[in-house]
Order: C-alpha cells, then structure tokens, then sequence
C-alpha cells in the first residue's frame, strides 16, 4: 500500500526527514511513535502534499504510483485520508458541503456519478451517530467553534465517511478524553480491512489498546530507528526514547 | 468652477431640458441643482473620500438619459410575498398592486404631485444626487401608513440603454410612517455590453419606531459606471436594516450618508463586494449619531482578485447629544493576487463620554492552511479558493433572512466568480 525509501525532506532550509525508511503494507495498522519535534507530522504532511517541504531525495509509493508526482488533491481522490493533528476552523465553510464536495470529487475522479443528496445525508447521520455527535454540527462551519475533541471527532467522521484505502491519522488521540478515545478507536476499528491501511500517529499506548496495531516505529530525529510488534509500545511507555537516541545518531 | 467635462455637461443639459418631466422634478429645480454641483464639481480623486472610486469613467460617460426604448431584458425569479416593479432606464415599466398599508407612486405619471423632496445632503460626498436630480426622468416615491406592516416591495432596476449609450438615473423616496415596517429588495441589473452611466439617488425617512429592512444588490453590466446616493433620517427608536452587495459594474461607487436623529435609533448597515478583473467597488458610509443611545452596527467584507480595487470607508461620528451610543466596525478585506487592491478606512470620531465603539479592519490573502485542508479532501484548487472566499463573504450574506432572495444573491455572487459552475454543486 505505502512504501517510504530513504525519504529526505526539509523545510526552510532545515533538513526534517533524514532518510526515513517505511513500508505498510494492504490491510495492516502501523503506529509511528516518537519524540516532540521527531518529524512525525512533518511525514504526515509530507504525504498528504501540504505545500512547504522540499523534498531532497527518496521516494514514495502508494498503491503502486508514484506519490509525490501527485497534486494535493490527487492523492486524497486516489484514496489518501490525513487526519490532521490541528484540524483548521474554517468558518462559512458548512461541514456538509465539505463532505459532500469531498466525497464527490473522489467519486468524479473514479468515473461515478456524484451521490444521492439524501442517501448521502443518510450516511452521514449513520455515521455521526456512530461517533456520537451532535447532528446540528452538521449545518456548521467546518470545525467552527469545535472543541478540541470534536475537531478530532469530525476528523474520524470524514474519513468513515471518504472511506479511504490509506489513513494517516496524526495524534488523533491527543486532547480526547477516556470515552472519546473509545469513540473514535471504534470509529477507526470499523474501517479496518484487507484492503485498507492506517498510519496512527501517537505519543500514547493507551490508544494502542483500542486499536491493535501490526507493527509499531519509532521515529527519531528524521528516521525510523526501531520497528516491532505492539509490545514495543509498551516497552517505549515503560523506558522513554533516551535508550534509542544513540541508534537515531 | 469651469472645466471641459462640465461645459459638457451643461451642454448635455441644454439639449434635453426641455423634453424632462417637471412633475418629476421642476425645470427651474434641476437648473439649480446642476449649478450648484457646477459649483461644487464633480468629484475626483485628490479628494479624500474619493480617493478609491474610479472617475475616469466619469469622463467617457454620455449623462444624456438614455431613450429608454429597450426591450425588457430577463428578470430574476420574482420573489414570493413581494410586489415587483420593473424600472428600465429609471422608468417604471411594469407594477404590481401596492401591498396593503403602501402607496407607490411614480412621479412621471400623470397627476403626479409636484414635490421638494430633497435626496443628497449638505454632505459634498453626496453631491452626485445633484446630477441625478438635473436629469432623472422618473422617482418612485414609496409611502408606508402608519403602523401598517407590509409585505415586500421588490424594485428592479434595469439599465437597458440599447444602441446608444446613455445614462439612467434611478430615484427613490422610502417614507415609513411611525411604527411602520417595510422590507425593500433593490436590485440594479444591467445589459452586459452596455458602457453606461447609472446614477442613483435614494431617500430615506423613517418616523419614530419604523422599521425598515433594505436589500439591495447591485449587479450592473459589466462596463457599467455606477454611482449610487443614499441619504437616511432616522426618528426616534426607528430601525434601519440596510444590506448592500456590490457585485457588477466596471466602476461602482456607492455613498451613505445615514443621520440618526432620534433616541435609540439603531443603523445595521451590512456590505459585501466582490471584485474581479478591473473592477472597482468603492463605498463611503458615514453615520451620524445626533441623538442619545443610538446604535450602528456596520458590517464589510470585500474581495479583490485580478486587478480589482474594494474600498470601504466607514465614518461614524458620535455628537456631543449623543451619549449611550454604541457603535461597532468590522470591516475585513480579502486579496486574491499580486494586482488586486483592498482599502479598508474606519474612522470614529467621538464628541461625548459614556460610548462603547469599537472597531477592527483587517486585510489579508487567503489562509494558506485552510486551503490545504480543502484540498487534502480531494477538492480543486479553484473549487476551495471559491470555497474560501465563499466563506469569507458569509458574515454579510448570511444576514439576509429572505431564503429565496439569499439564494439568488449567492448564485449571482457565484456566478461573478470564475469557474463558478462547480460550486454551483455545492449549494
Ligand atoms: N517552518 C519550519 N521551519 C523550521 N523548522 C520547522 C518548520 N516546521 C517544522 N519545523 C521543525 O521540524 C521539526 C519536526 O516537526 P514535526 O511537527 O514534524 O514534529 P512532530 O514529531 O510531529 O512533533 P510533535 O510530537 O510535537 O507533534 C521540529 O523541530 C519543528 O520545529
Ligand atoms: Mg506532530
């Protein structure tokens, strides 16, 4: 699904990813961990195409194309989520019609005619439920006078909805409480299949225990400098980033 | 004051004196009026509350009223609940029956009274409702009974001035009489390829407790010069909802000059202009505050793109009669190119203690971190951009408690936009 190799990208200048090495494979849940300034949402980034970075070398494939040759807005109708770490207000903008022009632009892309205006609400209010959110966020700006948590909460609501074949989910656990954490790892869990991957992004194992990942990396200054099972995280939760500092050198 | 463009325009005059209508306005009225902006004359640039207007356009203009000859054009979806009429070069063409508690005149009809209304005021900014007053071949004049609350009135403008360019002087009396409630829709439509001149000249009066909500959409032809005059007087406790969007035209320049007279009169004056291409939209509103606890709520939200100008300039001062007055100004501009240009001036000028006023002006670009979100869930460049500057006119827009008209406001907004149809979509 996503294969990272030796990925270097700066931003003003300064070098941020120094040769990162990632592959997700179709179907799997990876966890990037990491210390605060690691690079973690600049990877994030970086996939999704947020203008900024230069990218000096490397490469990155996502369901076999090339993905950096890919406009923003190509990657997320090839079936790229990035769940942002500080979703933006954009007040005017109503939630609805972000959505729907989301989900059309994805599906105009693919050759499908645009949705059904109620089946689309219908599906929405599904899934609203099923991230216990209040309908009337519905007809408001996008994010406008979101909590913290109900940004994040509308994050996991666009990708159920978009569906997408890679989900970059970066801190989306940050900032939730113990039963939004439930709520939005359930919202998660139903999206996981075979032909679905996910990136999470997170400084905690307590998501983990919600979300079971495959495989969990740690990021350290640019590059990933250990990968193994789910215990990793627990052993990272137990002893710090300090005893993998030397292996980022 | 003697300057080639003036002696035109006494030229202009004096071929077409004898053919205007003196019911509309006397002959020996309009030769005064034309002499004391001879006087004052015409506006330009160097002037400080000119500065942003396009007058060039001042100088091709023919200000000969136009025939009013052309064929009605097509017209908006007529609102529900509202009486339309039709006015083609400031002629009324076609009317409805007045809405119980209004009376609607057109004063070129025959026996209509004479009259002395005056439009403009002692403002100089306002003097272009002298030109209006020495040419306007026809005035509404809109009188609503006392305590009487009325549907909608709708005028459409439309300057139609077929072969020959020509210009057309739409005038308006809105008298509410106490306690009355009135909701206008003024639109301002234009044949695309026509070069001509409006100018319009409006006049207000509210008596104490009257409540007026005033729409108006200016949406003129796409080489159009617009200049527009409005004047306000405000009783005591009367209401004064005025919301203007400023769309079409190649120059567009629009002066308020509102007076609120009488205790606790209150002033929502709410703006929007989108500017593409070389268009200009500039706005003066100045709002006096002469009488105690009254209120003005002003509300700009400009877009420049290409190399278009916005300009607002927000005046309000507060009279030493005037305590417990609240006034706010928020004014926001939005630049969408190298070229483009917004001028936001919010001036206050305060003569007594115990106000609140507090006032903002802001210009900026688009946000670059909302636009990549939109993109990052797969929309086009253009659709988030239209999206984005879509937003950014809400503050007014939304303001519009007429769904039907809010609906053709925006489709016209939208429809100014480039590549408009894929937003259409959305809506
Ligand atoms: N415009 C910029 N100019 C210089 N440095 C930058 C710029 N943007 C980001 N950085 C730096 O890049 C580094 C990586 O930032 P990034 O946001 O990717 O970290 P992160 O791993 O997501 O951290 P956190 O856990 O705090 O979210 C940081 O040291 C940050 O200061
Ligand atoms: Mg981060």
């Amino acid at each position: 699904m996503l294969t990272i190799k030796n990925l270097h990208a700066a931003v003003d200048g300064k070098e941020i990813l120094k040769g990162l090495e990632l592959e997700v494979p179709a179907g799997e849940v990876h966890a990037v961990m990491g210390p605060n300034g690691s690079g973690k949402s600049t990877l994030a980034h970086v996939l999704a195409g947020r203008p900024g970075y230069t990218i000096t070398s490397g490469a990155v494939h996502f369901k076999g194309r090339d993905l950096l040759a890919l406009a923003p807005e190509e990657r997320a109708r090839e079936g790229l989520f990035l769940g942002f770490q500080y979703p933006v207000e954009i007040p005017g903008v109503n939630n609805v019609y972000l959505l729907k022009a989301a989900v059309n632009a994805a599906r105009k892309h693919h050759g499908l005619p645009e949705v059904d205006a109620f089946e689309f609400l219908t599906l929405v209010r599904e899934k609203m439920r099923l991230m216990r959110m209040d309908e009337s966020m519905l007809s408001r700006g996008v994010n406008e006078g979101f909590s913290g948590g109900e940004k994040k909460r509308n994050e996991i609501l666009q990708m159920l909805v978009l569906e997408p074949a890679l989900a970059v989910l970066d801190e989306t656990d940050s900032g939730l409480d113990i039963d939004a954490l439930k709520v939005v790892a359930h919202g998660v869990n139903t999206l996981r299949a075979a032909n679905r991957s996910m990136v999470l992004v997170t400084h905690y194992q307590r998501l983990l225990e919600y979300i079971v990942p495959d495989r969990v990396h740690v990021l350290i200054k640019g590059r990933i400098v250990r990968s193994g099972d789910r215990t990793l995280a627990l052993e990272l939760e137990q002893r710090g980033y300090d005893w993998l500092m030397d292996e980022a050198a | 004051m003697s300057t080639p463009l003036l002696t035109r325009l006494r030229d202009e005059f004096g071929a077409v004196r004898a053919a205007l209508p003196a019911n509309v306005i006397a002959a020996a009225a309009r030769q005064e009026a034309l002499e004391r902006l001879c006087a004052l004359g015409l506006p330009a640039t160097r002037e400080e509350n000119w500065r942003y207007a396009n007058l060039r356009v001042l100088e091709r203009a023919r200000f000969t009223p136009a025939a009013a000859e052309a064929a009605m054009p097509a017209l908006p979806e007529p609102l529900s609940g509202f009486a339309r009429y039709v006015f083609v070069d400031a002629e009324l063409r076609a009317q409805a029956p007045a809405p119980p508690g209004v009376t609607v005149r057109s004063l070129r009809a025959p026996g209509a009274p004479t009259n002395g209304w005056r439009f403009g005021s002692d403002l100089p900014e306002t003097r272009l409702a002298l030109l209006n007053e020495t040419f306007a071949t026809d005035a509404a004049s809109i009188e609503v009974r006392a305590g009487a609350d009325a549907p909608g009135i709708e005028l459409v403008f439309v300057a139609a001035t077929g072969a020959q360019n020509g210009a057309s002087y739409p005038r308006v009396r809105l008298a509410l009489a106490s306690g009355a409630r009135l909701t206008v829709v003024e639109r301002h439509l234009g044949a695309a390829d026509a070069q001509s001149l409006v100018n319009s000249a409006v006049r207000v009066e509210l008596a104490p407790n009257a409540q007026l909500t005033h729409y108006r959409l200016q949406h003129g032809g796409a080489r159009a010069a617009w200049f527009d005059t409005l004047t306000a007087e405000l009783a005591e406790a009367a209401r004064y909802d005025l919301l203007a969007v400023s769309a079409g035209a190649l120059a567009a320049r629009s002066t308020v000059h509102a007076r609120l007279l009488g205790a606790g009169a209150e002033l929502t004056l709410s703006a929007a202009a989108l500017g593409e291409g070389q268009q200009t939209h500039d706005m003066y509103a100045l709002s006096e505050h002469r009488a105690p606890r009254t209120r003005t709520l002003e509300t700009f939200r400009g877009i420049a793109s290409g190399r278009a100008r916005v300009a607002f300039n927000g005046k309000i001062t507060v009279g030493e009669n005037a305590p417990g007055t609240d006034s706010r100004q928020s004014l926001r501009g939005l630049l969408d190119g190298a070229e483009a240009e917004v001028d936001l001036r919010p001036q206050l000028e305060i003569y007594t203690d115990e106000v609140r006023c507090s006032h903002g002006a802001t210009a900026g670009k688009l946000d670059e971190n909302m636009l990549f979100y939109l993109l990052s869930r797969g929309l086009a460049p253009e659709v988030a951009q239209h999206l984005l500057k879509w937003a950014f006119l809400e503050d007014v827009i939304a303001r519009i408690a007429l769904p039907d008209l809010r609906r053709q406001i925006e489709l016209a907004l939208i429809g100014q936009m480039s590549e408009a149809a894929t937003l259409k979509e959305l809506l």
